[in-house]
Order: C-alpha cells, then sequence, then structure tokens
C-alpha cells in the first residue's frame, strides 16, 4: 500500500464537522496535504501567495472526517483542523 | 641588578598596582604561573574551566579540577579543545564565568569556537601557554609564535580581538582578573598569551585573603532585554547574553541582527562588524597596559613581553651600566596593537622568542621610520642578559646588532 | 500557522527557509506536539542547532531561548551550557553531518558522560546545503553529487555508534511515522539523560533529485514510506529496511552529568566544611 493514494473515497463516518484552515500566505505546495487526504478537500489555487507558490486551500471542507492526517504531514505548519466551533 | 642603582624610571600602566594596594589582606606563596593564573580566575568569579590536557598549561586544568568543586564550579576535561572552548562558551552563555587553557596545538582547535564567541559576544577567557614550534615541536621549551594567531583567531576577519601577556607569577595572578574583567566589559573572549616559562616557573605569589571583598572584580551581569546584539553600536558595558532566562535570545554562527535572528543583507553585516571592531578600537586607552623602563632619555629601546621580557630588561639595565641610554617597553596588551609606544623616531630593538619575527613587524608599521627597527630573534630559549647588552650596544653606537650564535637578525 | 506553532514558534521565522517539501518542518511540527503533550513552556525548553540544513532551517523558528553552533558543535555547547542552567530541558536538533560526521566525537562523549539532552538527528542522507554530497548516513551505492559512480564507503548507523557510548534512550524513526516520532520523542524527553532520536526525512532537492532521479516532493516521501516498511506499493521488497521503533530504553538508569557535578561539589564543600570546622 502506497502512502498516497490515487483515489478518493467519499467520507464514510461522520463528516463535516471539522474546520480546516490552511494558511495560504506560508504554503509551499508540496502537496503533501492534497494526496494524504483519504476524502477530498483540499484544490489549488490558481494565483500565487506571497512567497511565489500556489497553495492549498480547503475546497470541500464537508468531506473532512478529522484524521488529521494532513495536520500531521504538513512541513509548513500550514494547516489546522479543529472541530467545529470549538475555537 | 636594580632599577634603582642604575637611576632609571620605571614605569608600570596596568590596574593592577593600584588593586595590590587595596587588597592588602593575604597570603604569601611560592607559587607556579599556572597556580597563579588558576587563583586569578577563581577570584575574578570564574566557575567553568573545560578543557583538554596539554603541556605546559596542564597544570591549570589539574588546579582547576581541585579548586572549582570547593567553589561550587565545574571542572569539564573534554574530547579535545574544539568541545573544551564551546562548553566554554555554553557556561558562559548560561550565565556563568568559564576559562579554557591550552598549548599551541590546541590553541588552533579553539580557532572554531573563538570565531562563535566573538560573535556572540561571548565572555570568556582563553590561557595559551606557547610553547616553541611549528605544532608539538618542544613541549618542555618556550616560543612566541602565536603572537599574530591570537590575533587572527578565527577566519572571515571583521573582529577585532584583546590580548594580554604577563611577564611574571604575581602579574599573572593579577592579569587574569582583569582579563575576565575586559571579557565582561567588552563582551567578548580575551586571550591571554603566557608561555612556557611563565606556567612552569615558580616565584612569590601574594593572594588576596576573601575574594569576595575584591571590589574591582566586575560582575557577570545578565542582559534581560532587546536589543542583544546592539549592532552598529560601540558601546562597552553592555551585559552579556544569557540562555536560559526566556529572554528569547537567539545565538548563532551567522550575521545577525539585534535579535540574533540569521540575516543575509551587506547592511546588517556592516552594522555587525561595525559593533565587533569598534568596541575594541574606540576604547583602546582603556586597553593598553605596558611597562617601560628609562625611556625618557632613551637613544635606543629594547622591546619585550612575555618571559624574555626579564631577561631583556635586566640586559637594558646592562647596557646602562655600560653608558648605553638604552630603554625598554615591555608590552603586556599586544593586541590592540599599543602603535602610541613606537611614535618616537628611535632605534627599536624588538627581542621575541622566534626566527620569522611577528612582533617586530607590528614595530615596523607603528615606528615612524620601519627602517630604525631591529630584529633580534631567538628560538626556543631566553635571550641572554650578555646578549641583550651587546646588541643594544651595537645598534647605539654602530647602527646595527651586532653579529651573535644563535640570534636572527634577518626579518625580510 | 497551526495552534501550536502560534504557542511555541516565532511568527517572524515562519515560514522557514526551507524548501518545498523538506521533512524537516514536519519533524518539528512533531517535536512541538510533544513538547506540548508533555506540558513544557516555551522557557522550558531551550533548542540547539548547528550548522547545514536542518541548523538553518531550524534556527531561531523555537519562540524560547535558542542557539545555533558551529558545525558539529552543538553538544559540546549543551555541555557547558547544561552545567549553567541544568533545569531546562534541552532539544538538540542538528543533522547527519553534525551528529554522525563533524559532530561524532562530541556525541559520543555526551553519551558517555549521559549528558541531560534530547539529541534529534534529523538525517536526510547527504549534505544537502552545500549542494548534495554524501555522508556517513547515505545507503550505499546510491549516486551523490560527490558519489557519482555511486556511494563505494560503507555508511554506519548513529544509533549503533550512541548506543555503545552508554546513551540512556535510543530510537529511529523515519518522517513517515508521525505518532510513532511523537511518542519516542516524548519518552526521550522524560528520560533526565542522554537521549537520541534519529529521524530520516526526504530532501527533493539534493538526494531526491541525485540519488532518487525525482524532484517530486511525493515520491520523495514514497520513497521514504516504502523503506520504513520494507516494501513497494506494488508488493516487492525494497533494497533495504530501516529498523525502526526505540532501540534501547534504559531511561533515568544512570545519574546525569550535571548532577554528578553537583553532588561532588556538595560532598567537596561538606568535607572542607568539617574540616574547617574541627
Amino acid at each position: 500500500m502506497p502512502l498516497f493514494k490515487a483515489e478518493k473515497k467519499p467520507p464514510k463516518g461522520p463528516a463535516g464537522r471539522w474546520d480546516v484552515v490552511v494558511g495560504e500566505e506560508m504554503c509551499k505546495a508540496c502537496g503533501f496535504c492534497l494526496h494524504i487526504c483519504p476524502v477530498d478537500v483540499f484544490a489549488w489555487r490558481k494565483a500565487p501567495n506571497r512567497i511565489g507558490w500556489f497553495p492549498m486551500y480547503t475546497a470541500h471542507e464537508e468531506n473532512c472526517i478529522g484524521c488529521m492526517l494532513c495536520y500531521q504531514i504538513c512541513p509548513d505548519f500550514c494547516i489546522d483542523v479543529s472541530v467545529k466551533g470549538a475555537a | 641588578m636594580s632599577t634603582l642603582e642604575i637611576g632609571v624610571k620605571e614605569t608600570l600602566v596596568a590596574p593592577w598596582p593600584e588593586w595590590a594596594r587595596r587588597a592588602t589582606r593575604g597570603r604569601r606563596l611560592l607559587e607556579a604561573g599556572t597556580y597563579a593564573l588558576t587563583e586569578g580566575a577563581i577570584a575574578a568569579g570564574c566557575r567553568v574551566f573545560a578543557g583538554y590536557p596539554i603541556t605546559p598549561a596542564t597544570d591549570i586544568a589539574e588546579y582547576m579540577s581541585k579548586r572549582l568543586p570547593q567553589v561550587g564550579g565545574y571542572y569539564v576535561q573534554c574530547e579535545d579543545e574544539l568541545a573544551g572552548m564551546h562548553a566554554c562558551a555554553g557556561a558562559s552563555l548560561g550565565g556563568l564565568k568559564a576559562m579554557t587553557a591550552t598549548s599551541g596545538p590546541g590553541f588552533t582547535l579553539m580557532h572554531d569556537a573563538y570565531g562563535w564567541a566573538i560573535t556572540n559576544e561571548i565572555p570568556l577567557v582563553v590561557v595559551d601557554a606557547m610553547r616553541v614550534g611549528p605544532i608539538s615541536g618542544i613541549t618542555g621549551a618556550p616560543g612566541q609564535g602565536e603572537f599574530y594567531i591570537a590575533r587572527y583567531a578565527s577566519h572571515g576577519g571583521n573582529f577585532e580581538t584583546i590580548v594580554l601577556s604577563p611577564s611574571s607569577v604575581q602579574e599573572a595572578f593579577w592579569l587574569t582578573i582583569d582579563a575576565f574583567n575586559l571579557a565582561e566589559r567588552f563582551r567578548t573572549p580575551v586571550t591571554i598569551l603566557t608561555d612556557q616559562v611563565i606556567s612552569d616557573m615558580w616565584e612569590d605569589l601574594f593572594v588576596p585573603e576573601d575574594y569576595d571583598a575584591l571590589d574591582f572584580v566586575v560582575p557577570r551581569r545578565h542582559n534581560l532585554m532587546m536589543p542583544f546584539y546592539p549592532v552598529g553600536s560601540a558601546d562597552l558595558d553592555v551585559p552579556p547574553n544569557v540562555i536560559g532566562h526566556g529572554t528569547g535570545v537567539c545565538v548563532s554562527a551567522y550575521t545577525h541582527t539585534e535579535e540574533g535572528y540569521d540575516i543575509e543583507e551587506m547592511e546588517a553585516q556592516w552594522a555587525q562588524t561595525y559593533r565587533l571592531i569598534n568596541k575594541i578600537r574606540h576604547h583602546r586607552d582603556q586597553l593598553t597596559r605596558y611597562e617601560t623602563v628609562g625611556v625618557e632619555d632613551a637613544e635606543v629601546i629594547a622591546v619585550a613581553y612575555g618571559a624574555n621580557a626579564r631577561t631583556v630588561k635586566t640586559g637594558v639595565l646592562e647596557a646602562r651600566r655600560r653608558g648605553v641610554r638604552a630603554g625598554f617597553v615591555r608590552l603586556i596588551t599586544l593586541w590592540p596593537f599599543p602603535d602610541e609606544l613606537f611614535a618616537r623616531d628611535l632605534p627599536y630593538v624588538v627581542c621575541e622568542l622566534n626566527y620569522d619575527g611577528q612582533l617586530v613587524r607590528e614595530v615596523m608599521r607603528s615606528a615612524p621610520d620601519g627602517r630604525t627597527v631591529r630584529f633580534m630573534g631567538k628560538s626556543a630559549e631566553l635571550h641572554t642578559v650578555a646578549e641583550v647588552a651587546a646588541g643594544l650596544e651595537g645598534v647605539a653606537r654602530n647602527g646595527r646588532v651586532p653579529e651573535l650564535p644563535y640570534i636572527w637578525t634577518e626579518v625580510r | 500557522m497551526n495552534k501550536l506553532a502560534k504557542k511555541y514558534l516565532r511568527p517572524s521565522q515562519i515560514p522557514t527557509k526551507a524548501c518545498h517539501g523538506c521533512g524537516i518542518g514536519m519533524i518539528e511540527n512533531w517535536l512541538l506536539q510533544a513538547i506540548d503533550e508533555m506540558g513544557l513552556k516555551q522557557d522550558d525548553v531551550i533548542f540547539g542547532t548547528g550548522i547545514g540544513c536542518v541548523g538553518r532551517q531550524t534556527f531561531a523558528t523555537w519562540g524560547g531561548d535558542n542557539f545555533g553552533a558551529t558545525h558539529g558543535r552543538a553538544l559540546a555547547v549543551a555541555t557547558g551550557l547544561k552545567l549553567a542552567q541544568p533545569d531546562k530541558k534541552y532539544l538538540i536538533v542538528v543533522g547527519d553531518g553534525d551528529a554522525a560526521s563533524i559532530g561524532t566525537s562530541h556525541l559520543i562523549h555526551a553519551a558517555r558522560r549521559n549528558l541531560g539532552v534530547t539529541v534529534i538527528c534529523e538525517d536526510n542522507m547527504g549534505y544537502e546545503s552545500t549542494g548534495g554530497q554524501f555522508s556517513p548516513t547515505t545507503p550505499a551505492g546510491y549516486v551523490t553529487n560527490s558519489s557519482p559512480y555511486g556511494m563505494v564507503e560503507p555508511g554506519f548507523d548513529p544509533c549503533d555508534v550512541v548506543k555503545a557510548a552508554g546513551a540512556t534512550f535510543v530510537a529511529e524513526t523515519t518522517a513517515t511515522q508521525w505518532h510513532q516520532t511523537v511518542k519516542i520523542v516524548k519518552k526521550a524527553l522524560a528520560n533526565d539523560g542522554f537521549s537520541f532520536v534519529h529521524v530520516r526525512f526526504p530532501c527533493n532537492e539534493n538526494f531526491g533529485a541525485y540519488a532518487l532521479g525525482t524532484r517530486d516532493t511525493l515520491k520523495n516521501l514514497e520513497w521514504i514510506y516504502e523503506h520504513t516498511q520494507g516494501r513497494k506499493a506494488d508488493g516487492t521488497e525494497t533494497d533495504f529496511t530501516w529498523e525502526t521503533g526505540i532501540k534501547h530504553d534504559a531511561s533515568n538508569s544512570r545519574p546525569e552529568f550535571s548532577k554528578v557535578l553537583r553532588d561532588m561539589n556538595a560532598r567537596v564543600r561538606a568535607d572542607l566544611a568539617a574540616r574547617a570546622g574541627t
């Protein structure tokens, strides 16, 4: 089994309870979050950020199942996942 | 033969004659130079020694291993000199005064840490007991080969250093306290260039009774707020930075900003260089320590430092007895180099313990006419009184140092 | 910035100078999780680094006190610092060059003394900030910029070295083992002695480009994952496998170095006082 799965699955369990915030200004567009995400939450921006990368953004927050993989794998401290309303 | 008998004036410009007048209660001992260096450090508040044994500085490590635990300090025998000086720098950053001691081969290894300590303005004292080289040379013979290395103790340039050199056991004690004071005030490593003779020599030594009562010792202070690095300023007495007090200080090997962040901009480099150079250059008047004998009416002046200054001084007095109006300059502060001592247009005879000529080049540079500067180099052995007197006599009467066995006069 | 980064790091130093897809930030994020779960504050931890990718990219990111030593000497500096500030936790984050090459002697002797620091050796299997030369941890046979015909020198495992030298906690993980790394770093920080955690992570710009033939961040992290599992995506075995996990745990079995010295001082001073009294 590879680390990055090619296909996204529809969320099985409870979804849509999480806030997914991407700090787009410090994203270096490595693509780890997009590809580690088992469902379909992230997408590329079409415009570059201040440091010259086309950053990731939260395209489908309603799909998030709160697995935190994107938070763990982000090398630039960009992603925060928290229960909606908790903050 | 004393200066009194000969009737010449003797001047010592240094802070310790005043200290000696103030600290009257104490013990008189017969002790070695290494002991005096150790006790001086302890008196100055040194609480960490990290180093690696090397002849002729080993005794400092041994004395320290005995003395430091008694005063609540720490002795660390490191895996090499690189680790030794870095550990001292670490301890100093943690808020303790620290010292290390070595000889030429270890001194070379310490240059890594020197640059780090200089850039980060870490107060430290390094004793280098010079022996004849290159490299291991003869471990039990004195040398003066680290005159320039101690000045240029790191690569990359853009810094000034403070280097002091004692020439007696008693002076080694006071000078070590002075070195710690200068390190604290200038926020920089201070090098004590001693040599095998001064380190191993036994002499009478006065040690004050109560070190805590020495009010001339500059205590360790802590810099608890920004700016951590006053780049662009030549101010003295900025408290040293401290790690572990939650100030958020950053200490690194890179060119830094006021906060200590690494930066790759020329303006930051210029500001840092201004600080590192001018904090010393602008306060040279507070750094110059020297001794002179009979320079007022001199027709020829002998120049020396460290161990061989002892025989050279007697040689000058012998030359006086023979009717030559000889003077004597003994440098205690080697760096920043005291150019002003060589302002008079006179023949200078520079006596030092190497054949390549190091101190002589600086005297040539600072004297009004470099061509009048003569070199009397000797290797691995002190100059004899007869040699010095003959040299001075030759320069005064014939304008040149006569040919003497084991004395080199060629610089170029 | 995520919550932990806001709590512990310096906003002015984020984003770091790291290349995109570099594993250094990932590992630092896990370190923050371990620190947070242990309830440590910014002021409780002193963050030390060396030179190279790991030194440069992590230096000054930590919000508390930082030092970035000369190449390889972070542990030598920490030895002195620990004497002056014995109650702090030390996180010494160094690269494979710092730990396994130029600073090996300091690593070995810090382990021998049981110096109370936690060394995180972040290993990108080469000298990447100078453009990708091989290091003592580059896998045998791999092409780098200074081993164009394949790395012919045998490498060594720094974990074995520090264990032999007397480290009281030794572990190895890779950049695809976030939960394990957090757990292991917590154990390492809890050990009042010398802890060594070896974490391998991908370099895209140099090791990836020359040894693995791609700058694709996903492929390079996938390569780390495969060699952690020992199996490629298609089920075939990899050319070698890293043994990860805790390799040696003798936490708190030996007295810590600065404590040994402090105890000796107390003994010496008590003897002195007793002799002065008689």
